[in-house]
């Protein structure tokens, strides 16, 4: 009696004008992601968030986006790496990116100009400054991650970046190996993000009715280029939950 | 063989060369430099295309502006002395020793190169080398090397090029240089002048005793000059090494790009001079007047040493582009610090950072983008009022400041300036707020948390932060941070956790 090998390699042969490896699983390509820190999320994306392509962490306010991109980036400084945070609405709180582990000496941060400082020769508008710099940073290398923070940008503004710009942004970051990461309301990057994961608020921990000890959020992948079809038509999603700033167990 | 070595170099007009070095577009034109007062100026030296146009030493400003074409500049004592010092710099490339054989508006300088051939060759090896140097720093000169140091001074002057005058040659090789090589009195000039003496030759040929007898004992001194056989004591100059460039701009200049015209020059020669001695520049100071007397400055430190010229060029035009002279500049002083040149190494498990250099740039571009005090790193103060935190610049390499964290922590998102809003209480405590015209119930809100500090400054804060969990018109919810400063009696939107 053939072995089972000796079968599969008949078969295929019988097949191979046809379909070139029938019974052979496709090689896959092992893609390169970095962690976020936050295990749930990690599970969902087989891995963390892409690197060398755009990502998008996208969900309304109080959903934890924040504290998510906050989180990997905190994972990213943990060695020598450098991060920088474009920040297009200047709401980036370093206090408690610090309570989260970030390394501020690694973190570059970009504070775009309100619109009411801006001069006339440089009349750029936030959103100006925040992709004029988010390019020069790409262009520069270097960076292991770079956040792109559009979180408080009106959606209807955010939407009229040009699809070309986000593909520039995506050959920048495959050629310089940098998970540009883009907070946002909603998806802005469309196909040119390689993964979108959607963040909601889920429910408050409270503890004897007076002291907010932290919170839960929800967060499901929306979209992920490369990812091996499962068979579930209902994106995957997970849930994880972040302490508040004052909650004891940490160590210095 | 006595073992000595001299090579001589010679710059002639060298108040036109000082200021046409760092000008490559006026050296093809006929130019000449006035010197005197502003109603006595007359000409003190000029180029060969000014010559060529009929020009001459001594010449009015009026006969001067006749000739069609002709460029007038004024002699300018800061110039000179800043050509002065890389034309010192240059030779010194060559040899530490080094005499100043300086004559009117000529400058020159005589080099012992004995011992120098394991170095760079043959004497006409070096003399090609010095001589490409010294066009490299915008000098035309003649070069000649004898083993006699009056001989080759005597023949850079002379001649042009390059000239090398072999061990017991001297005196066939100055014999038909005129006698006034010698720096002789008028009256001594006439005397030969009556005897038929017009030459170095025919000097050294007169019987030194007879000669003696008629003029004296200088005059063997003369003879000895003219056969190539006069001795001297060296009396070499210690050259400072200070890389400074000074130009004094003819009209004042307005745009950023004239300045950096001649600036582009400068930081070429400046580059040049540190890399002679393997050095690089760890910063450059620029020094601009400007029209009125004031003095605009602007410094760059780049984060590691460098002689990429364009870099360091593009870095002074992001600072001229962020910081621009309230005026029209009438000159331009480039000053570098020198520094070790830099070296990185490379590791193959070392993560990747940006390359410092390039950051250099980007971080420039960006500051020009959003602002000079918009880019950098936080660093948290040591206080304890809520938010307060500074910009440092962002520097690779920093060591890690990271708490370790075991848990997951919310971040916040600041609202800058915090937004003053109107508050509702019940019980005590903020049931609702309303915020640019709209309004938003609070379901739960936790506090007080106080703080206060600094009471006995101006400085001082003392507020109520309420963690507040808010619904919009939608039904959205959020959560926020509500504070009261009781110091103001004033609630206020500070940040969204998020």
């Amino acid at each position: 009696m053939p072995s089972a090998a000796a079968l599969r390699i008949e078969i295929e042969r019988t097949l191979e004008h046809r379909f070139p490896a029938a019974l052979t699983p496709a090689p896959r390509i092992a893609r390169e992601v970095a962690p976020t820190g936050v295990a749930a999320v990690d599970a969902l994306l087989e891995g963390g968030l892409p690197v060398g392509a755009i990502s998008e962490v996208i969900g309304p306010q109080s959903s934890g986006r924040t504290s998510l991109t906050v989180e990997f980036v905190a994972k990213r400084t943990e060695g020598s790496q450098v991060c920088a945070w474009v920040d297009a609405g200047d709401a980036f709180d370093p206090e408690s990116a610090a309570a989260c582990g970030v390394s501020l000496k690694q973190l570059l941060w970009v504070r775009c100009r309100r619109e009411r400082e801006v001069t006339k020769t440089k009349p750029w508008t936030r959103l100006d400054q925040a992709l004029r710099a988010t390019d020069l940073l790409l262009q520069a290398g270097g960076f292991a991650a770079i956040v792109l923070d559009l979180g408080d940008m009106e959606a209807e503004h955010a939407m009229r970046i040009p699809l070309a710009t986000w593909f520039r942004f995506r050959q920048a970051a495959d050629r310089t190996r940098c998970s540009l990461v883009v907070l946002g309301k909603t998806a802005y990057a469309q196909s040119g993000a390689e993964a979108v994961l959607e963040s909601m608020p889920f429910q408050p921990e409270i503890v004897g009715g007076t002291v907010w000890r932290g919170c839960a959020f929800w967060v499901g992948r929306k979209r992920q280029r490369f990812m091996q079809f499962s068979g579930v038509r209902k994106p995957p999603a997970s849930t994880w939950r972040a302490d508040a700033a004052w909650e004891t167990g940490r160590s210095a | 063989m006595s073992g000595e070595l001299y090579a001589c170099v010679h710059a002639a007009e060298f108040p036109a060369q000082a200021l046409l070095r760092l000008r490559t577009d006026m050296q093809s034109q006929p130019v000449a430099v006035l010197d005197g007062p502003a109603s006595q100026e007359t000409i003190c030296s000029l180029n060969r295309h000014a010559v060529q146009r009929g020009a001459v030493l001594g010449m009015t400003r009026l006969e001067a502006e006749d000739i069609s074409g002709m460029l007038l500049l004024r002699r300018s004592a800061e110039v000179e002395t800043a050509a002065h010092a890389v034309f010192l710099e240059c030779a010194a490339m060559f040899s530490p020793r080094i005499e100043g054989v300086s004559e009117g508006t000529a400058c020159g300088l005589a080099l012992d190169i004995a011992g120098t051939e394991r170095l760079f060759g043959p004497p006409e090896k070096l003399s090609a080398r010095l001589r490409d140097e010294m066009a490299t720093a915008g000098f035309r000169v003649s070069v000649a090397v004898s083993a006699n140091f009056h001989a080759a001074r005597m023949k850079a002057t002379a001649a042009h090029g390059i000239t090398i005058i072999p061990d017991g040659e001297e005196v066939r090789s100055l014999e038909k240089l005129p006698i006034a090589a010698l720096n002789l009195t008028e009256e001594h000039k006439e005397t030969f002048a009556l005897w038929g003496i017009r030459t170095l030759g025919e000097l050294a040929a007169l019987p030194e005793v007879e000669l003696v007898k008629r003029l004296g004992a200088a005059a063997r001194d003369w003879r000895a000059l003219a056969q190539g056989v006069a001795r001297h004591t060296f009396q070499p100059i210690e050259p400072e090494f200070a890389l400074k460039e000074y130009y004094n701009f003819e009209t004042p200049v307005e745009q950023i790009d004239s300045l950096l015209f001649i600036g582009a020059r400068m930081i070429d020669c400046l580059v040049a001079r540190a890399a002679g001695r393997a050095l690089s520049l760890a910063s450059l100071a620029a020094e601009m007047k400007l029209e009125g007397g004031r003095i605009h400055r602007l410094a760059i430190r780049p984060a590691v040493p460098s002689v990429d010229r364009k870099f360091l060029l593009k870095l002074l035009h992001l600072e001229m582009g962020a910081h621009p002279p309230q005026a029209a500049v009438v000159s331009l002083t480039l000053t570098a610090e020198a520094g070790l040149s830099s070296k990185v190494q490379l590791g193959l498990f070392a993560p990747q950072t940006p390359e410092p250099s390039r950051l250099d740039v980007t971080l420039a571009r960006l500051k020009a983008i959003v602002g000079e005090d918009r880019v950098g790193s936080p660093v948290l103060e040591d206080t304890h009022r809520p938010g307060s935190f500074r910009m440092e610049g962002f520097v690779v390499g920093a060591k890690s400041s990271a708490l370790e964290i075991e848990r997951s922590r919310m971040a916040l998102r600041r609202v800058r300036p915090p937004r003053p809003v109107r508050v509702v209480l019940h019980a005590m405590k903020p049931v609702a707020f309303s915020d640019e015209g709209s309004r938003f119930e609070i379901e739960s809100a936790y506090g007080p948390w106080k703080t206060s500090g600094c009471w006995w400054s101006l400085g001082g804060w003392d507020t109520e932060e309420w963690d507040a969990l808010a619904a919009n018109n939608n039904g959205e919810k959020f959560g926020c941070l509500l504070v009261l400063d009781r110091l103001r009696n004033e609630w206020r939107l500070e940040a969204f956790y998020d």
